[in-house]
């Protein structure tokens, strides 16, 4: 029926040429039913874009041949079908140049194999923006399940509880290399203001500059001593009880620091042995930086 | 048709199921799924509005800081999208209107967005954050706070669809409440005091920027605008004798004022372009920190010596931070098999003030000199990596990364009449590989090994990555129905120089299954460990005597699970999930011959301590636009390490959702 509906109008048809949306609603009424509300709606309500960039066949390639196979999926280009690879091209096509995805070739979700079908429901999303397959969190949980874990603990950034999103300190896309660190890690993380970490955005008091800086935090970033998506410790510590954490770097040994000689050791004053010096930041308050103070006393 | 509708809300709400961490707000699909026609347009629209209510035993506080729901009427969600039907709406295409919590939950959401195809798209979310944190092992509890944090970020672009638009943003962050802070007087010997204070910070950015498009190549530029401020107040409520009573010294009163303001002023430039089988980006991205302090303290009490003292210090000054970082990304894909990607950035940061400040001293009338300590940062990396596909369902995939860093720092003292200055400088240098393979035996598994190693010649923290490697597997078996996932990755990294030694292990395993055979069931399960174990050196004073023979060793064993399952009978839903995270701590403490001498190290080197929140909900559909739900969540907190956080709660809400 549609061979007929479509094929006796066109007087000498190509190969395999666009045959317009309107076409396509014919058997696929499910899809074309709520079209209207999906952001790629847009290139056939604009009237001006190309054929190749228009509704239906602007992802899916021209439909002619599908249409004279009757609906044969090896006719048309059908994302279920297709290998990663491909159903990047596919949409990189049109948002290749989206200045969030310039890194997208070379992501760590790229890399992985991680396609663009593996996040988002073109036709079928659930969620109001960006056509995720699911709420965000669900989205990244399905590969991160130990993330899920870290956002499960007692103290942690409230992304469960939905004031924060993973996209907040991330670019799923891909981003620049971090800096703040020598190696690849973190992965995949945004930076604020297009050169600092991302915690700097709402955590501004820590941004400084400080007259002294604790460079730890400057030098290899807030991951140093915060674990930034959950932890079972207070303030988001990777170490239980704060001594341990600062007396693990401050052995005075070796050729790290900011010197390369070793970093401060404790002052002989202190006695470990004596509850009171085991509270750092109880004397160290401005432990991330101070204006007034080198010891970060105040 | 109307089959077609239902499937749409079954799968809805299936989506929204997985894995779902509060009981409230219920997310059942009310209405018609396809939403009524008004005029040209098509609306959805539902709400909930209920009551939660809680009760709390044992360290509330702790509750607070984990969960913090509390008891009232809330508007516990609701979404209203608008969507012109033809795409050519007068005033607007798309209206989403999304919200939760609001009117009294600890974390208040809204979000808005509103467009019109080719004219214009608005994005606006507001959000608030009550946040309370008692931190008992932080500072003796001394460092807790009670805070709210209210963000809202507005962005408009103009002409989203055209060949040149314009982007308008502001993002507000605001922070303000009580806390309690800590002070140590009146020298560094001296005991510490708790103070009240009244923390007020806010951050305020404004972004103009645009985009134009000229024979394929794509130009993106942003100039931003970023002023952040503090005006917290500390002071003492009452005169206090510190939290050591063996100490004499004894504090009368204390204020203390320390506003600051700062700007971090920003350019940043994006160059595209790209052809068949190449593509270039061009990234360059300036920011100029500057920020202005004053620091005013008056005390007046009575010192160690037993001797009494009034001292004020007064600071001010500014400091600079100048931030430029820059990269260019070539991707080539010569054929259809190989893709190479090359990316080199640049990072130079400068940490630079005012050469000096000046501290009064007004018992004796005399001052000293407090000098900027410059410190700069400078990382040139340079990555390249390459996916070759050997057949359609294998593909390899390599890399390799290299960091050059150099440090500079300069500290300045004044000892008596000299000034000593202590210029350093040193270069770090870091090489990594990583390596992997691809696998799509059938076509919804997939498979990925993976491996990656790196070296440093010179870390800049003793816990820091230095000569590392890892490994990591991961299966996916991905249909419309079912999904389940195993994944395992370890890492290893040894840190150790001369008298310094650190290494780290760690061990992660996860596994996730999500099966929807229907609408009417569906059922998610996850389970994750991780283990971490570490050794680092360690040196430290006990008794007078400097000890640095001693290790610390922290060990940790965290399991977690989730397990929720949906069932609809008739008008009737209902959900049951449970949630547990624990760290199972370690037994390497007992380990002969590797006990810290220190008692205190050991006690705290494993912290052995469970939390679980198991929830059910009931959801019953009253009419088509109506529903009504009911559920229930417990939080427990248990731990071997203090002792004094442990709380159980039992929280619940009762509901109407409801669409018109």
């Amino acid at each position: 029926m549609l061979v007929l509906w479509y094929g006796p109008a066109e007087a000498a048809p190509q190969p395999n040429a666009y045959v317009g949306s309107e076409v396509c609603r014919k058997c696929h009424p499910d899809v074309w039913l709520n079209f209207y509300k999906n952001p790629h709606y847009k290139t056939l309500a604009s009237g001006k874009e190309p054929p190749e960039r228009t509704g239906c066949e602007g992802c899916h390639g021209p439909g002619q041949a599908h249409v004279q196979a009757l609906g044969d999926k090896a006719a048309i280009r059908a994302f279920s079908e297709m290998a990663p690879r491909q159903v990047l091209d596919a949409c990189l096509a049109c948002h290749g140049a989206d200045l969030s995805k310039v890194h997208l070739e070379r992501s760590a979700h790229t890399l992985a194999g991680v396609d663009c079908s593996a996040c988002h429901s073109i036709h079928r999303s659930p969620v109001a923006k960006f056509l995720l397959a699911k709420v965000q969190r669900e989205v990244c949980y399905g590969c991160h399940g130990t993330v899920r874990s870290q956002f499960s603990m007692p103290f942690k950034h409230r992304v469960n509880e939905g004031f924060m999103e993973c996209t907040d300190c991330h670019n799923p896309h891909g981003a620049p290399a971090p800096v703040w660190r020598l190696g690849l890690r973190p992965r995949l993380v945004e930076a604020a203001l297009a050169t600092e970490e991302p915690c700097l955005k709402c955590h501004s008091d820590k941004r400084g500059p400080f007259a002294f800086e604790h460079p730890a935090v400057r030098v290899d970033g807030c991951e140093t001593c915060h674990q930034p998506h959950g932890s079972m410790n207070a303030r988001l510590l990777r170490r239980p009880a704060v001594f341990t954490l600062c007396l693990e770097c401050h052995t005075g040994m070796g050729n790290f620091g900011r010197q390369g000689d070793g970093i401060t050791v404790q002052s002989a004053s202190h006695d470990m042995t004596n509850p009171r010096y085991q509270n750092c930041t109880s004397c160290h308050v401005r432990i991330h930086g101070s204006n007034a103070d080198s010891r970060f006393l105040r | 048709m109307r089959g077609a509708a239902q499937a749409l809300a079954l799968l809805w709400t299936a989506m929204q199921l997985a894995g779902q961490p509060t009981v409230a707000p219920t997310p059942e699909a009310v209405g018609p799924a396809r939403g009524r026609e008004a005029g040209n347009y098509n609306v959805v629209q539902w709400f909930e509005t209920g009551y939660r209510l809680r009760s709390v035993g044992g360290n509330a506080g702790k509750y607070r800081s984990d969960v913090n729901f509390g008891n009232g009427v809330r508007l516990l969600g609701g979404r209203l999208s608008v969507n012109s039907r033809d795409g050519h709406g007068r005033f607007f295409d798309e209206i989403v209107l999304g919200m939760q919590g609001l009117g009294n939950d600890p974390y208040q959401l809204s979000s808005l967005r509103v467009q019109k195809n080719g004219a214009y798209r608005y994005d606006f979310t507001w959000r608030l954050d009550q946040y309370y944190n008692p931190a008992l092992t932080i500072a003796q509890g001394q460092h807790f706070l009670n805070t709210e944090r209210r963000l809202q970020d507005h962005e408009l672009t103009l002409l989203p669809q055209s060949s040149w638009r314009l982007i308008l943003g502001y993002t507000r962050n605001r922070q303000d409440g009580p806390g309690l802070t800590t002070v140590q007087q009146f020298d560094s010997r001296g005991d510490e005091f708790p103070l009240f204070a009244d923390v007020r910070r806010e951050r305020n950015e404004y972004r103009l920027g645009g985009e134009i498009r000229l024979f394929g190549v794509r130009l993106n530029w942003l100039r931003g605008w970023d002023n952040y401020k503090e005006d917290t107040r500390a002071f003492l409520a009452l005169p206090s004798a510190g939290n050591n009573p063996a100490d004499l010294t004894a504090l009368e009163a204390l204020r203390r004022d320390e506003p600051y303001r700062g700007s971090s002023p920003y350019w940043r430039l994006n160059l595209r372009a790209e052809g068949r089988v190449f593509a270039a980006n061009a990234r360059y991205a300036y920011t100029a920190g500057r920020r202005r302090f004053v620091f005013d303290e008056s005390a007046a009490g009575i010192d160690r010596l037993g001797a009494a003292r009034n001292r004020q210090i007064l600071l001010s000054g500014a400091g600079r931070r100048p931030v430029a970082a820059g990269s260019l990304t070539l991707s080539v894909a010569p054929g259809s098999r190989l893709r190479v990607a090359s990316h080199t950035a640049f990072h130079h940061t400068r940490m630079e003030g005012d050469s000096s400040f000046r501290e009064v001293n007004n018992l004796t009338l005399g001052s000293a000199l407090i000098f900027f300590q410059f410190l700069g940062i400078r990382t040139i990396s340079q990555t390249t990596e390459a996916t070759i596909r050997l057949a359609d369902r294998v593909a390899l995939y390599g890399g390799h990364h290299y960091s050059a860093r150099r440090i500079r720092s300069l500290e300045q003292f004044r000892t008596g009449p000299v000034l000593e200055r202590l210029p350093a400088e040193q270069d770090n240098v870091f090489h990594s590989g990583q390596a992997g393979i691809r696998l799509a035996p059938r076509k919804p598994l997939s498979v990925n090994l993976e491996a990656e190693v790196g070296r440093t010649d010179r870390a800049f923290l003793p816990i820091g990555e230095r000569n590392y490697h890892g490994f990591g597997a991961r299966l996916r078996y991905r249909t419309r129905t079912l999904t389940w996932s195993v994944a395992a990755r370890t890492n290893y990294n040894t840190n150790a120089v001369s008298f310094s030694a650190h290494s780290s292990r760690s061990r992660i395993y996860s596994a996730e299954l999500s099966w929807t055979p229907g609408g009417r069931f569906s059922l998610d399960a996850a389970y994750g460990k991780l283990h971490l174990d570490t050794i680092s050196a360690l040196a430290f004073f006990a008794a007078g005597r400097l000890n640095f023979q001693d290790r610390s060793l922290y060990a940790s064993n965290l399991h977690s699970g989730t397990l929720g399952a949906r069932f609809e009978i008739g008008r009737v839903s209902l959900y049951a999930g449970y949630s547990h995270v624990e760290d199972a701590g370690g037994d390497r403490r007992r380990a002969p011959g590797a006990v810290a001498s220190l008692p205190a190290f050991v006690a705290a080197q494993t912290f052995p301590a469970a939390f679980r929140s198991p929830l059910a909900r009931l959801s019953v559909r009253l009419h088509s636009k109506l529903r009504w739900n009911f559920g229930y969540q417990y939080y427990g907190y248990r731990e071997e390490f203090s002792g004094r956080q442990g709380y159980r709660a039992h929280t619940a809400y009762a509901s109407v959702l409801w669409s018109f």
